[in-house]
């Protein structure tokens, strides 16, 4: 007798009387949909090629810092001091973080509208204000751990050298960590809603990005040439409108750096007074943003 | 009493100065239900203020019981939607598109992706599940479309042109596949313009035109009993006139009679003004079997 080499079955359908978490569950469902999409997480390889790039180019400088500090000779590595060096690699993640709300912003929110995907959770317990709330999470959490990372590792390299141990390199360390966090929270908050306003009213992702990049550099050129050579009175007041340089400034001055030739102190506006122009654009811009989505969602 | 899959009262909406919909009143059982009517008869609208995604201009909707425009998040955690347009990430494989289609529906992660595996098998595309859908063919992306919207398992779905450019092949399947649905629980409403398509699949019809309701009720009982349509090889003309002095109502095209009588029994009617006349009957049908006859029959006397 010959064994049964397999079957077919129907297995039909089984209802579901499982929990069903409504309105909160769809908001993760779509924030965690979002930090796939940006990472390129299950997607095609080339998908993930650019953003892994900008989190290397990110995380690298300090790593290689960190090495450094520990390989070379105890004398020399006095010298280099890696509690002060906080303020440069936020100015450095700034950068990639810029270029990576470039790539990315535009890839949350675009191939949803193109694709139809909208029509479909439009069918969902889940409104147009659900929907961009989730997806502006994602992009925090991803700039958030792109602007954290370096700092991360700059604070493990800083406990790891204290000549006093670990234990009390990381007490010494943590007094550096509430400054972190707020200066983290600025350069998002200068990144992330304009390039949410950007992505959603463009139509296609690579003119979103490039539309992006030149708003952003184009708004701190603006800035500077009219601050340093306009003659006009309140000339002066245009650096508000450059969120780049209202964020390096606010690091400078959080971090105890000299500020000295920054557009911020030419224009000679305190950087807590470009912290409010700062929270007024990124309030302006989500607004626009939420009443762009209530007419097509 | 049981509550009914759909209801709406003095339901209208209008796109600006265009009017979609004109004080709409449906009351549409458990079961499965065909909303037929032409291209922009406002079968599309009426599906969207149920679902709560528009706002009617007047009157009331509701949706297993519940407030179309007060209870939108609780209709949307029980209702499925399959859209007409698009709605598939064309950069996602079926499995991840479905688990997320599901988590989107508050359904936890682990049920997410039992009930996408499912789905998939249900709807034939078990063996592509990991094929980008980008790269499907139409009627691969129709299936995925069903799944979708009933891979939280809902208790009601609307279908929005279900086999809309699908190849004769797909389309029994996707006929199939909505027959079944019905046995599986789940009440369903299939919005076509395909009259066949609705009278194949459906036990209840909501015919709509321009925006107003032509008709409503069960497709077996919507046959016009008091209607058959004949076809003479001779004498139409005599029987013409023998049927109307009885009673009847007739229009002709030649030889071919549609024959209204309703003061008794149409087909004994015709068969005694047939003897009485000694014309000879080539055919005699009954009429309203067909939903496209019932549909031309309230268009023309609307």
């Amino acid at each position: 007798m010959t064994a049964k080499a397999g079957a077919v079955y129907d297995l039909g359908y089984e209802p579901f009387d499982g929990e069903r978490r409504g309105r909160s569950g769809a908001r993760i469902a779509v924030w965690t949909d979002g930090l796939r999409r940006m990472l390129g997480i299950r997607r095609k390889a080339r998908r993930k090629i650019l953003p892994w790039i900008l989190v290397g180019l990110a995380v690298i400088p300090p790593i290689v810092a960190v090495g450094v500090a520990f390989l070379i000779p105890a004398s020399i590595a006095e010298e280099i001091d890696l509690a002060s060096q906080n303020a440069e690699f936020f100015q450095l993640a700034g950068t990639m973080t810029m270029l990576f709300t470039a790539l990315s912003a535009p890839e949350l929110l675009i191939p949803d509208r193109r694709d139809g995907v909208l029509s479909m959770l439009s069918s969902r317990p889940l409104t147009a204000d659900d929907y961009l709330t989730a997806r502006f999470a994602s992009l925090l959490t991803i700039v958030a751990s792109f602007l954290l990372l370096p700092q991360v590792v700059l604070f493990v390299g800083q406990a790891g050298s204290d000549s006093d141990g670990l234990f009390r390199g990381i007490v010494n360390a943590a007094d550096s960590l509430p400054k972190i966090a707020i200066v983290a929270a600025l350069y998002a908050l200068a990144f992330v809603p304009l390039g949410f306003l950007v992505a959603a009213f463009s139509e296609r992702k690579a003119i979103a990005s490039s539309i992006y990049l030149a708003v952003m550099i184009g708004l701190a050129a603006i800035a500077d040439a009219i601050v340093r050579n306009a003659t006009f009175a309140g000339a002066k007041w245009v650096a508000l409108t450059s969120p780049l340089d209202i964020a390096d400034a606010a690091n400078a001055e959080i971090f105890g750096k000299s500020n000295a030739g920054s557009l911020m102190a030419v224009a000679d506006i305190s950087p807590y007074v470009g912290v409010v122009s700062l929270l007024v654009i990124a309030v302006v811009a989500t607004a626009v943003s939420a009443v762009r989505y209530r007419r097509v969602m | 009493m049981a509550v009914s899959a759909l209801a709406t009262t003095a339901l209208g909406h209008a796109y600006g100065d265009i009017a979609a919909l004109h004080s709409l009143d449906i009351d549409v059982p458990s079961g499965r239900t065909g909303l037929v009517g032409a291209n922009g008869a406002g079968k599309s609208t009426l599906i969207k203020i149920l679902l709560g995604i528009l706002t009617p201009t007047t009157g009331t909707a509701r949706v297993l019981g519940m407030d179309s425009q007060r209870d939108t998040i609780a209709i949307r955690s029980v209702v499925g939607y399959m859209p007409e347009g698009p709605c598939l990430p064309l950069d996602q494989t079926a499995a991840d598109f479905l688990v997320y289609a599901a988590g989107t529906a508050g359904l936890p992660r682990q049920a997410a992706r039992q009930r996408a595996s499912d789905m998939l098998t249900l709807v034939g595309l078990n063996e592509e599940r990991f094929r980008y859908i980008g790269d499907f063919s139409t009627g691969m992306k129709q299936r995925a479309k069903l799944a979708q919207a009933i891979v939280h398992a809902p208790d009601l779905v609307f279908l929005d042109e279900p086999t809309a450019g699908l190849d004769p092949s797909g389309r029994e399947d996707m006929l199939d596949l909505i027959t079944r649905l019905g046995s599986f629980g789940i009440d369903v409403v299939v919005s076509s313009h395909v009259l066949r398509d609705i009278e194949r699949t459906c036990d209840y019809v909501v015919m709509l035109d321009r925006g107003t309701l032509l008709h409503e009720g069960r497709i077996g009982a919507s046959a016009d009993q008091d209607l058959v349509r004949i076809e003479l090889i001779d004498g139409a003309q005599a029987v013409t006139n023998a049927l109307v002095m009885a009673g009847a109502e007739v229009s002709a095209d030649g030889n071919r009679l549609s024959v209204r009588y309703e003061k008794g029994d149409v087909f004994d009617l015709v068969r005694s003004t047939a003897a009485t006349t000694g014309a000879s009957l080539l055919s005699l049908t009954a009429n309203g079997s067909s939903l496209e006859d019932l549909f031309l029959d309230h268009g023309s006397r609307s």
